[in-house]
């Protein structure tokens, strides 16, 4: 067994939270910048989460808190299986577990705003879980593996052969980022859904940990996209990133939209990008 | 802790009753020019994750609850800042007969920015006065 | 000698239980006969599981019995159909009479010499018949107790209620044995009796209806059969499926196997014959735990598995396929509109043996393993939901979800079991969801024409399966703050049955690479290459893998970190954010406009304007009939 290389995925999968937290403050600079204001520190984030941990704790039930560690909990499980270069149907079902942690813990505080929310929170997994599926069986019908081992195996890099694909991801992201036009759950900072949608019932060190897995899951996706690009990580992060700024882009262009929009537009749009896709590539030839 | 606290400090804002003047300015030091977002300062909507309760319009017999259930929704460390002069003494409307007076008959108010209405700067020197308040408070834990 | 007093006790004690239930009189005495049968059948079927399969010839009396037997049968539901006007249960009877007594008289083809083959297939469905039913068998014990009490009876009908349930046990495991399809036909059709009797158990006209309808799409199986036996004999003059499955497949040899995947349609509620399965849920819930969860529906599956091997690469499979992932998909959705609590389950019920079927038609080996694992997986987990939800249905009245709303604030033990059960069902690390990834594998691994499709239909079933589940789980765990849980009374045979089942549940989720390993490769390998190697305790399908036991060791490492830093942070309990306008000391009310104080309601939802349910509904009768026609079509041309 390769001790290093097994070190270094733990490491990297524990580091995911802290990936995220920048990528959040990168996030909140450049919206602040895109609205011609200079905008918080990097690390604002991590300013946020320890005061989140700081304060004296409230809490809805005795459940609520062992949930909201499920969420972080389960999100760096998911990045380990990242990491570890496990299979991406895995890491998608166990992400399931982090969500359903979440929205559980939502729904336990009995409280209209978080029922809302949770609502929409599931609402939203409806949307985007089976685009998820199928563009993991896109990248499976490619390189014959289900496993982020075997898209590196496979070596070319899978954004030439998946392009629609990828655009499909960035539904996928925009949702997960909790970005208009789909943050219907619950958005971020200073934007109000339902006033804080499904974290409404959330505070302090609850809080601090729900931040946390947000950002872990941030980071985790990311890491998924940078696959397109599998044999440079570079570029693949190039890629990560890219997307990353477009979704601040189109949350900063666009209005929320109802919920009903969010499932259309995920299963009609994301299903035919990635149906287009390998219908194309069948006809090719290449699968 | 005491340093993220410093720079993270999320509002929760409500209006008592207050005839949207200060409001207006409140909301007006969040947007680009004044862009309180670079100091960590968020409006949250939510008082079980805010820190500061900024309060304008005066207290009166129908949102005294309100304004006490908000407070005690809001996990310490927290901080109250009365903005404008109706929100600290009740200013013209002191006498009216539903009026209590300033915001402080309800909760413990921190810091008063008076003035009809309080101008985004002043509103931006009461958060800072806020946050001295706040550290200096951990400056006397300390010592 | 041994093995064959084995083979005995499975299907004969469960008679005699049977028999010895409905003379007596005493609850006690009754109780003491379950739960010795039921002791005894699960020892049994561990027994048999250590012995290994063997192949048995009785003697010309057995044979003759089940004939008399058979025909009695048959009067019987033509009896049924007279008394209570259904003329599809008469006619369909009587199409069965006629040529049975004309098969087993004049062309005297009904006997077989290896009249019971045991092989490792049926010795898995022993282990789930005897276990799981031994165990709804005891909590039907303190179940119809409280069932008669509020149906207020003065006499107990317990007696006719455990004949029916305990006969059915054994008649599943004559089933699974029967190598004449003679008398696999038979059994089946006593388990169709039992179906019967057992939802209309409570005598309502309602409760008749839907019997009568479970009755007559049941006898469409034993009709379906009838003609198998005709065109089998014709085909390779011999009724034993052993002669069938191992003769070259002829025009006429795929005739009888469509004919059987009919049979299995109507018994596992696949399109179009779904309805009765849904009416079903009017019985008692003992009678959907057992029959329509875990045991009675899996014989449609069953038969499937049995006839799969013969026809790889045929057009009658991939029919099949199709037929199960449009299943799958539309119950799926469908369940998402439900309210009712057992419509809810029956509804996943169709839909996982859909899924099921889909990855029986698809007919490789790695989609016959995931077939046998999700059968092994779902029935251990529907059955225990059914249980848990008889017991909520009984403790507060209702079946209605929106009604459960909170539930773990009221009954807390069972609601516990409840969540986890349907944790089991969809996510992992759990056997279902290890099966489902299986399946989902396999589907992706069928050749594009005919998997696209069908990969497409699994992916929606997928998501929706999430959906229904997680928001029910939501749904129960809905707590008014500061509310205390209740000390709950849960009588001894619910803790008996639920536990164990629970335990049962986790143990062969945690042990899933052995279960696959010791049990499902050796049923795949009897036809096909087993694809599924089991390094490590996890599941390794070549070009990928599931490391169960990390990602139990993860599971549990969160869940006891997170229980750690709850107790140490803690926290006051607070009330919810209600705009500032909380009632005080009032569980989430608020006060509004003049001074009035409303309790905040938050119903379920069930995305009734996004999900026609009569539209799926239409759709899947037409749908289900096309794909049988088809089925046929393709046959005959």
């Amino acid at each position: 067994m390769d001790y290093t290389a097994t070190l270094i995925s733990a490491m990297l999968a524990l580091a995911t939270p802290i990936i995220g937290g920048l990528l959040m403050g990168v996030d909140r600079k450049l919206t602040a910048r895109m609205q011609e204001r200079v905008g918080p520190p990097l690390a604002q984030p991590f300013y946020d989460a320890l005061k989140l941990w700081g304060k004296a704790p409230m809490i809805s039930s005795g459940l609520q808190p062992v949930l909201a560690f499920g969420y972080l909990g389960f999100a760096l499980v998911a990045a380990g299986l990242v990491t570890f270069r496990q299979d991406l149907l895995l890491v998608l079902f166990v992400t399931g577990i982090a969500d359903i942690c979440l929205t559980v813990a939502a729904f336990n505080a009995k409280s209209p705003y978080s029922y809302l929310g949770g609502r929409r929170e599931f609402l939203a997994m409806l949307s985007y879980e089976p685009v998820m599926l199928l563009a993991y069986i896109a990248i499976f019908l490619v390189t014959g593996s289900f496993t982020i081992r075997g898209i590196y195996e496979y070596g070319a890099p899978l954004l030439l052969v998946l392009p629609t694909a990828v655009a499909a991801m960035m539904i996928v992201l925009v949702i997960e980022m909790k970005k208009s036009p789909f943050d219907v759950s619950g958005s971020g900072h200073a934007h109000q859904e339902l006033v804080r949608g499904v974290f409404t019932e959330f505070s302090g060190y609850t809080m601090a940990l729900i931040e946390l897995g947000h950002w872990t899951k941030l980071a985790t996706t990311l890491m998924i996209i940078s696959l397109f690009w599998a044999p440079n990580p570079l570029v693949g992060a190039g890629i990560s990133l890219t997307m990353f700024f477009a979704a601040l882009l189109v949350d900063n262009l666009y209005p929320r939209l109802t919920w009903q929009r969010m499932l259309r537009t995920t299963w009609t749009v994301g299903f035919a990008l990635i149906l287009v896709n390998v219908a194309a590539l069948a006809a090719g030839g290449v699968i | 802790m005491d340093k993220a606290r410093l720079k993270s400090l999320w509002v929760l804002h409500y209006d008592c009753g207050s005839c949207n003047g200060c409001d207006i300015e409140v909301l007006a030091a969040l947007t680009p020019k004044f862009d309180v977002e670079r100091f960590g300062i968020v409006n949250i909507g939510d008082p079980k994750q805010a820190d500061v309760l900024v309060v304008t319009g005066p207290a009166n017999r129908r949102n005294q609850r309100v304004l006490r259930n908000l407070y005690e929704q809001m996990p310490e460390p927290k901080m109250v800042i009365a903005v404008g002069t109706c929100a600290c003494t009740g200013g013209v409307f002191h006498n009216c007969p539903n009026v209590l007076g300033g915001v402080d008959n309800v909760v413990p108010v921190d810091v008063y920015v008076p003035g009809c209405a309080a101008r985004p700067e002043q509103i931006i020197d009461a958060v800072v006065l806020a946050l001295k308040k706040l550290s200096g408070e951990a400056a006397e834990e300390e010592g | 000698m041994y093995t064959e007093t084995l083979i005995a006790v499975n299907i004969g004690l469960p008679v005699v239980s049977a028999l010895a239930s409905l003379v007596l009189s005493d609850r006690r005495a009754r109780a003491g006969v379950v739960y010795l049968t039921a002791a005894v059948l699960v020892v049994s079927s561990l027994l048999l599981y250590n012995v290994g399969g063997l192949e048995l010839n009785l003697g010309g009396g057995f044979e003759i019995a089940v004939v008399a037997l058979d025909f009695a049968l048959l009067l019987y539901f033509m009896y049924q159909g007279f008394m209570y006007r259904s003329w599809q249960v008469l006619a369909l009877s009587l199409a069965q009479l006629i040529p049975v007594a004309y098969f087993e008289f004049i062309v005297e083809g009904a006997h077989v010499e290896k009249i019971l083959v045991v092989d490792n297939l049926s010795i898995l469905l022993t282990l789930i018949i005897n276990i799981v039913g031994s165990l709804v068998v005891i909590y039907a014990l303190s179940y119809m107790e409280e069932h008669e009490h509020h149906l207020h009876l003065e006499r107990s009908r317990q007696g006719r209620f455990f004949f029916y349930m305990l006969l059915l046990l054994g008649a599943m495991n004559g089933l699974v044995y029967s190598n004449s399809l003679y008398w696999l036909y038979f059994f089946w059709e006593v388990t169709t009796l039992c179906c019967y009797e057992l939802i209309r158990h409570d005598g309502t006209e309602e409760a008749q209806g839907n019997a009568l309808l479970a009755l007559w799409m049941g006898l469409i199986g034993g009709v379906a059969f009838v003609a198998a036996m005709f065109v089998g004999y014709n085909a390779v003059h011999s009724i034993a499926l052993t002669e069938m499955m191992a003769a070259p497949l002829s025009q006429g040899l795929l005739l009888v196997f469509a004919l059987a995947a009919l049979a299995a349609f109507t018994k596992s509620a696949q399109f179009p014959f779904h309805s009765w399965l849904l009416g079903a849920m009017v019985a008692p819930t003992p009678v959907s735990a057992l029959l329509h969860s875990s045991t009675m529906v899996n014989a449609g599956v069953y038969m499937l598995l049995r006839i799969a091997p013969v026809v790889q690469g045929t057009t009658l499979t991939y029919i099949v396929a199709f037929m199960g992932a449009v299943t799958f998909t539309v119950t799926s959705v469908l369940a998402i509109r439900q309210r009712v609590s057992k419509r809810i389950l029956a509804f996943s019920t169709i839909g996982n043996l859909g899924l099921i079927t889909l990855c029986i038609g698809l007919n490789t080996g790695l989609s016959y393993g995931a077939a046998v694992t999700l059968l092994a997986f779902h029935s251990v987990a529907k059955g225990l939901l059914f249980m848990g939800a008889g017991v909520v249905e009984n403790k507060i009245g209702s079946r209605d979800i929106d009604d459960w709303e909170g539930l773990l604030g009221r009954l807390p033990l069972t609601t516990a079991v409840m969540i986890a059960g349907m944790v089991s069902m969809f996510l992992p690390p759990f056997g279902m969801l290890l099966g489902k990834w299986v399946a989902v594998d396999a589907v992706a691994s069928t050749p594009l024409l005919y998997g696209l499709p069908l990969v497409f239909l699994v992916v929606l079933g997928s998501g929706a399966t999430t959906f229904y589940y997680a928001k029910w789980i939501g749904y129960l765990t809905v707590l008014p703050n500061g509310a205390k849980m209740s000390a709950e009374r849960l009588e001894t045979p619910y803790r008996v049955a639920l536990y164990t089942l629970l335990g049962v549940n986790v143990l062969i989720s945690v042990g899933a690479a052995l279960v696959l390993s010791n049990i499902v490769n050796p049923i795949t390998a009897a036809s096909y290459t087993p694809q599924m190697s089991t390094p490590m305790g996890g599941v390794d399908l070549g070009f990928t893998s599931f490391p169960v036991l990390p990602l139990w060791a993860a599971g549990a490492a969160v869940l006891l970190i997170g229980s750690w830093l709850a107790k140490m942070k803690g926290g006051a309990i607070t009330t919810p954010y209600l705009s500032g306008e909380n009632v005080a000391d009032k569980e989430v009310t608020f006060m509004t406009t003049g001074d009035s104080e409303v309790a905040a309601n938050m119903s379920g939802t069930y995305l009734a304007s996004s999900i026609d349910e009569e539209w799926l509904d239409r759709l899947a009768v037409y749908l289900g009939t096309a794909i049988i026609v088809a089925l046929f079509i393709a046959e005959v041309v």
